[in-house]
């Protein structure tokens, strides 16, 4: 902790954060009481350019009754979940490649980063591409290997629309965890390792008492940043089924913009942004509880 | 450790397949921007093909479709990086050289906000944009990108102010410059590849939102992404075009990265790892 400075200046550094508060709060604030306000009112943007009348709490009903909304959780929480969960092990097996330290693997960690540097709604483009029916090369590759790929093609089945996208996600941010875990394995200090070696522990031990214990904290952060990204599933969705067949592929975020930008239901819109907001809130105070624990300010 | 034992040969074959399933999908982008158009969709895949430029002609030269959009992409991500900078410095020298009650809360609060979903603010704005007329200008586009580039950048300049010694700044101060002197004559050079650094980050993000630019801009501000997306809802002949399109919005941030080297980890875990 750094000692108190500028003594007698105590109104300066607050002065100096200001602006970036108050830019952010007048950023959020509005879309917040905007949207809690015309939660308890009937509002179609189509039908009429303000609220139309006072509905209390129905709104809120309809998040649930008229929307999807359970379906939609229930497909975002399997995607934040395996899509982090396979990510993980597969971005830890890669960073324990990438830290043989055999010549050439500083040139595999540079391309292996590009995926990570599309832009999201671009690895759609990809992907549709490659999954297009019967001539599309994922779609080829697995008829060619004997998997039954679904008549109306891997994204227009209701069994495959969210794996899918999942897999697009995961070929873009697995590369992410390689590098950061590979980061946190470098971190840790070699005396450690051979010490340990030198206690006689073998390959096994050494990983799962030395080496993942001390890039635990590293892997926290990475782990919280990617489950929020994919709690938040938006572009894949957008460029890769548009939430379907049914609702077999919609996640929150593209059943709020569906029913906010497409259908124009304010109200309930804006009912379900609540609804979210709280959700999101108590996942990133759980995580920020997890993952900066014991931080240094 | 020896390049010919069998462990590393195993590796070796490892890495060569995880770099053939993590660049495949790339070059074969690349290929389908290059190829014939009759040549797309053929069953099976056509590996060989004479390459030609035509789909990069019609997207940025004749009619330059998408040249506008690039443009629209270069000037949103540019002010987006631009009007981040002057809220983001102020406040992460401040969090960096001051000890603070509330720091560790509004440090939270801004890494909270980049977990935020995006589309919990957009439909407000877009109601609050059109009754302002503002719709389809790059002004709305680069004000709700600053929702996610100000919370990062105060992140990752705190880091990179933490790392020049505070001492330098103290003994200029001794000798009796102001604060701002010593600030401005001492800590921001030192702090300089930070900031830059910052600011590629900022600058890859803002060209990477889609979701901004989907509701809020029209045929005249639309980025790359955003015109990749208008030839799916054409025609699906037009693949080539996407492709292409693509492409061009994918280099700039793969160059950025490029030369962000080891800033990567650090850009990316918004300074939370430092790598």
């Amino acid at each position: 902790m750094l000692p108190a400075r500028f003594t007698g200046r105590k109104a300066l550094p607050y002065l100096l954060i200001l602006p970036s508060v108050i830019a952010l709060l007048s950023l959020i604030i509005y879309p917040m009481i905007f949207s809690l306000i015309n939660s308890f009112y009937l509002w179609n943007l189509q039908t009429s350019p303000t609220p139309l009348m006072f509905v209390g709490s129905q709104n809120y009903r309809s998040v649930f009754t008229v929307t999807p909304f359970l379906d939609a959780l229930r497909n975002t929480l399997m995607l934040s979940v395996g899509g982090t969960f396979i990510q993980f092990w597969f971005g830890l097996g890669i960073a324990l490649l990438l830290n043989s330290r055999l010549k050439g693997m500083s040139a595999a960690r540079v391309l292996l980063i590009m995926p990570t540097t599309i832009a999201p709604i671009v690895v759609g483009f990809l992907f549709r591409y490659m999954y297009y029916e019967g001539s599309g090369l994922i779609s080829w590759l697995l008829t060619a290997a004997k998997f039954p790929v679904p008549v109306q093609g891997l994204l227009g089945s209701a069994n495959t629309a969210l794996a899918a996208i999942a897999l697009a996600d995961i070929w873009q941010w697995t590369p992410f965890f390689a590098i950061v875990l590979y980061a946190g394995l470098l971190s840790i200090p070699e005396d450690v390792v051979e010490a340990a070696r030198v206690d006689g522990a073998d390959g096994w031990q050494l990983f799962a008492r030395i080496t993942f214990p001390l890039m635990w904290r590293t892997a926290v952060v990475v782990i919280m940043i990617r489950f929020m990204q994919l709690f938040n599933m938006f572009d894949l969705v957008l460029v890769l089924t548009r939430g379907g067949p049914g609702t077999s592929s919609r996640t929150l975020s593209y059943n709020l913009y569906l029913e906010g930008l497409a259908n124009y239901n304010i109200g309930v819109a804006a009912a379900m942004t609540w609804i979210i907001v709280i959700l999101v809130t108590v996942l990133v105070n759980l995580y920020i509880l997890a993952a900066f624990r014991n931080w240094e300010w | 450790m020896r390049l010919s034992t069998p462990r590393s040969l195993l590796i070796y074959l490892a890495m060569g397949l995880v770099l053939l399933f993590f660049l495949g999908p790339i070059l074969w982008f690349l290929a389908l921007a290059l190829r014939p158009p009759n040549t797309a969709f053929t069953n099976p895949p056509q590996l060989l093909f004479r390459p030609q430029l035509d789909a990069f002609i019609y997207t940025l030269l004749n009619p330059g479709t998408n040249a506008r959009q690039l443009w629209n992409s270069i000037v949103v991500a540019g002010g987006a990086t631009l009007l981040n900078i002057p809220f983001a410095l102020p406040a992460a020298y401040a969090l960096s050289r001051y000890r603070l009650r509330a720091k560790k809360q509004i440090m939270l609060w801004y890494i909270g906000l980049l977990m935020a979903p995006p589309v919990v603010f957009l439909i407000p704005y877009f109601i609050f944009m059109s009754r302002l007329r503002l719709n389809g200008t790059y002004l709305a586009m680069i004000v709700m990108m600053q929702t996610i580039t100000i919370p990062f950048s105060v992140w990752l300049l705190k880091g990179f102010f933490d790392e020049v010694p505070f001492e330098l700044e103290e003994s200029a101060q001794v000798d009796g410059a102001r604060w701002w002197q010593a600030l401005r004559s001492i800590t921001l050079p030192l702090a300089l590849p930070g900031i830059i650094v910052t600011s590629m980050f900022a600058f890859v993000f803002s060209w990477n939102n889609a979701i901004f630019p989907l509701v809020l801009s029209n045929q005249a501000t639309a980025t790359l992404p955003i015109g990749a997306m208008s030839y799916i809802a054409t025609s699906g002949a037009t693949w080539n075009y996407i492709a292409a399109t693509a492409i061009v919005a994918m280099l700039p941030p793969m160059f950025i990265f490029l030369v962000l080297g080891r800033y990567i980890v650090r850009g990316l875990t918004f300074g939370a790892v430092k790598g």
